[in-house]
C-alpha cells in the first residue's frame, strides 16, 4: 500500500562521504559565528578532523591505502600541530574575544548562505564526475572555499583571519581527494607542507602585529599612511 | 487472529496522546531536577495538576470577548487532530490518514497557536500580550525552516505524506544517512525545541515573566480553562515528538498488522521512545544556557542554514 521513495537515493558510501563533507562545510559556519578565538581554534580542529575522516573513509571504501598515510600526518600537523601552535601564540596576545565583524552574525550567515549557493550550483552545472566521491562532495568544498573568503573578508582580527585561510586550505583537500583521490601522496604531502609554511608567517604577522598595535584588531591598520 | 477494526486503532491514536502527553512533561520535569541534584515532582505531578485545576473555577477578566473562553478548548481539538493525520501507532495509512499531509499538520498545530495568542490579546494583560506578539514574531521566522523541511522531504519522496517518509527511512541505511535527511531531521529539531519552549529558547518552567514566549500566554487563565491550555501544551510537544521520531528519525517499533498485540505493543514503545527523546531534551536544558531574545534569530538563522542546505544537496542529486 504505502511506495517507499521512486528516487533512487545514493548508496550508503556516497551518503556518508556526503554527510562529512557537510560537516566539514557546517564547521567553516560554526567559525564564521564563532565569538572567542579559542573557540575557533577548536573548531578548526574538528574540521580538520573531519577532513582526516574523509579521507579514510575514502581509503576505506575504495582502496586507496596510500590516503590512510595521507590522514593520519593531516590529523598529526592539522587537528594537534597548528592548533596548538596557535593558541600558544593567543596565550601571548592574551586576547580572548574575536574582533567583531562588520555585520551582524544573521547578516553573516544569510551572505555565506548565498554564495555557497553560488558555488554549488556552479559546480554543479560543470558536470564533474569523479571515480570515488560523489559530485555533491567537490559541490560542497567549493562553498567551504568561499564561506571561509567569506570569513577572511568581514572579521577583523588577525587570528579568524589566519584561521580562515587555513579552513580554506581544509576545502581544498577536500576538493582535492574529490578530483584527484588517487593523487601522488608525495603532492598531497607538500599542500600540507605550504599549510605550514602559511602557519609560520601568519604566526610572525599575529606577533608582529601585536607587539606594534597592542591589539589583534586590524581595524586601525586603515588608518596607516604612507 | 482477528484485527482491530481501523477506526478504533484512529481513536486510539488520539488517546494515547492525549493521555501520555502530560506524563511524558512530567517525566522531562522530574529528570531535569534529578540531573540539577533536586528531588524534583513526581512524574504524575502534570495528572494531578490538571485534576486540580479542572475542579475550580473559572475566572474571566472584564472586558474579555467570547473567543477567550473559546481559545482552550479550540487549541486542545486542534492539538488532537494532528494525532489522526501522523503515523503514531501504526506504520500503515489509516482512513484518515490522508486526510491532510505534513502541511496540513503545520496549519492545524499554527491555527491552535494563533487561538491562543489572540485570546490572551483579548485580555489586555500586558504579559500576555507580550508573550503572544513574541510568540508571533518567532513563529514567522521559523516558518521558512519548516516549510524548507517540508519540501526535502517532498524531494525525497515525491510526495508529502508523513506516513511515506516513515516507509522510506525504514527501507535501508542508504537512506538514513543521506544528508538531506540527516539535515531536515536536525532543523526539524531545533524547530521542535523553539516550539515546545525549550532551552536554549526559553526557560519551560521559569517564573520571569521577561524571558517568556510560549509559557506567557496563559497568564489570565485560571481553572479548567489553564488546564485546557496545559494539556494542550503538553498535548503539542508529544505531537511534535512523534513526528519527529515516528517520520524522521526513528519510524520502527509501530504496528504493521492490526492485530491487537501488535497495536497494543506500539502504545508502549512510542511513549519509551518519547521518553528517550525527553531524556536527551533534559540534558539539553541542563547544558545550554538561555538565549538572549534578540539572539534567538541566529538560533533560527542556524536551524534555517541547514534545511537550505539539505534542500541544495538534493538539488545536485547527491543528497
Amino acid at each position: 500500500m504505502l511506495l517507499a521513495a521512486t528516487y533512487s537515493a545514493p548508496t550508503v558510501f556516497d551518503g556518508i562521504a556526503n554527510t562529512v563533507a557537510l560537516i566539514v562545510l557546517l564547521l567553516e559556519f560554526g567559525m564564521l559565528r564563532a565569538a572567542l578565538l579559542r573557540a575557533q581554534v577548536r573548531l578548526y580542529a574538528g574540521q580538520s578532523l573531519a577532513v582526516s575522516v574523509l579521507a579514510a573513509v575514502v581509503a576505506f571504501g575504495r582502496h586507496v591505502p596510500e590516503l590512510y598515510a595521507l590522514a593520519a600526518l593531516s590529523l598529526l600537523l592539522k587537528v594537534v600541530v597548528v592548533p596548538l601552535l596557535i593558541i600558544g601564540l593567543l596565550r601571548e596576545a592574551n586576547e580572548e574575544i574575536a574582533g567583531s565583524g562588520t555585520l551582524g552574525v544573521t547578516q553573516e550567515v544569510l551572505i555565506s548562505i548565498g554564495v555557497g549557493a553560488f558555488g554549488f550550483f556552479a559546480v554543479g552545472v560543470l558536470g564533474i564526475h569523479s571515480e570515488v566521491l560523489p559530485t555533491a562532495a567537490l559541490s560542497l568544498s567549493v562553498a567551504v572555499v568561499l564561506v571561509a573568503f567569506i570569513l577572511m573578508i568581514v572579521r577583523r582580527d588577525v587570528v579568524s583571519q589566519a584561521i580562515g585561510f587555513f579552513s580554506l586550505e581544509n576545502g581544498v583537500s577536500v576538493a582535492s581527494l574529490v578530483v584527484a583521490a588517487g593523487m601522488p601522496l608525495i603532492l598531497e604531502v607538500a599542500f600540507l607542507f605550504d599549510l605550514l609554511v602559511a602557519v609560520v608567517v601568519f604566526g610572525v604577522l599575529m606577533r608582529t602585529h601585536h607587539r606594534r598595535s597592542q591589539s589583534l584588531s586590524t581595524e586601525n591598520l586603515d588608518r596607516l599612511r604612507g | 487472529m482477528s484485527g482491530v477494526p481501523l477506526p478504533v486503532i484512529q481513536g486510539l491514536q488520539v488517546v494515547t496522546v492525549a493521555g501520555g502527553a502530560p506524563g511524558v512533561s512530567g517525566f522531562i520535569a522530574w529528570l531535569e531536577a534529578r540531573l540539577q541534584g533536586r528531588r524534583g515532582p513526581r512524574v504524575l505531578q502534570p495528572y494531578l495538576d490538571l485534576a486540580k485545576l479542572f475542579g475550580k473555577e473559572t475566572l474571566v477578566p472584564q472586558g474579555a470577548g467570547p473567543l477567550f473562553r473559546v481559545a482552550p478548548v479550540a487549541s486542545l481539538a486542534c492539538y488532537l487532530t494532528v494525532p489522526m493525520l501522523i503515523p503514531v501507532l501504526t506504520s500503515y495509512a489509516l482512513p484518515l490518514g490522508y486526510m491532510g499531509d505534513i502541511l496540513g499538520g503545520g496549519l492545524i498545530l499554527a491555527f491552535a497557536s494563533f487561538l491562543v495568542a489572540a485570546a490572551a490579546a483579548e485580555t489586555g494583560d500586558a504579559y500576555a500580550q507580550l508573550a503572544s506578539s513574541r510568540a508571533k514574531t518567532f513563529a514567522a521566522i521559523t516558518e521558512p525552516v519548516m516549510l524548507l523541511v517540508v519540501f526535502t522531504v517532498a524531494m525525497i519522496t515525491t510526495t508529502d505524506l508523513p506516513y511515506v517518509l516513515g516507509a522510506t527511512v525504514r527501507s535501508g541505511p542508504a537512506q538514513i544517512v543521506r544528508p538531506a535527511h540527516l539535515l531536515a531531521s536536525a532543523a526539524l529539531f531545533m524547530v521542535m525545541l523553539f516550539e515546545t519552549g525549550r532551552i536554549p529558547v526559553e526557560t519551560h518552567t521559569g517564573t520571569t515573566e521577561f524571558g517568556m514566549i510560549e509559557s506567557g500566554r496563559s497568564f489570565e487563565y485560571s481553572g479548567p480553562d489553564l488546564a485546557l491550555l496545559q494539556w494542550g501544551s503538553a498535548a503539542k510537544q508529544l505531537v511534535l515528538y512523534v513526528i519527529l521520531l515516528n517520520v524522521f528519525v526513528a519510524p520502527w517499533g509501530m504496528a504493521s498488522t492490526t492485530s491487537l498485540l501488535a497495536v497494543a505493543l506500539a502504545i508502549p514503545a512510542i511513549l519509551g521512545k518519547a521518553l528517550l527523546l525527553g531524556c536527551a531534551i533534559a540534558v539539553l536544558d541542563n547544558t545550554y544556557a538561555k538565549l538572549r531574545l534578540f539572539k534567538i534569530t541566529e538560533f533560527v538563522s542556524a536551524a534555517l542554514l541547514l534545511a537550505v542546505l539539505a534542500v541544495f544537496t538534493l538539488y545536485l542529486g547527491g543528497g
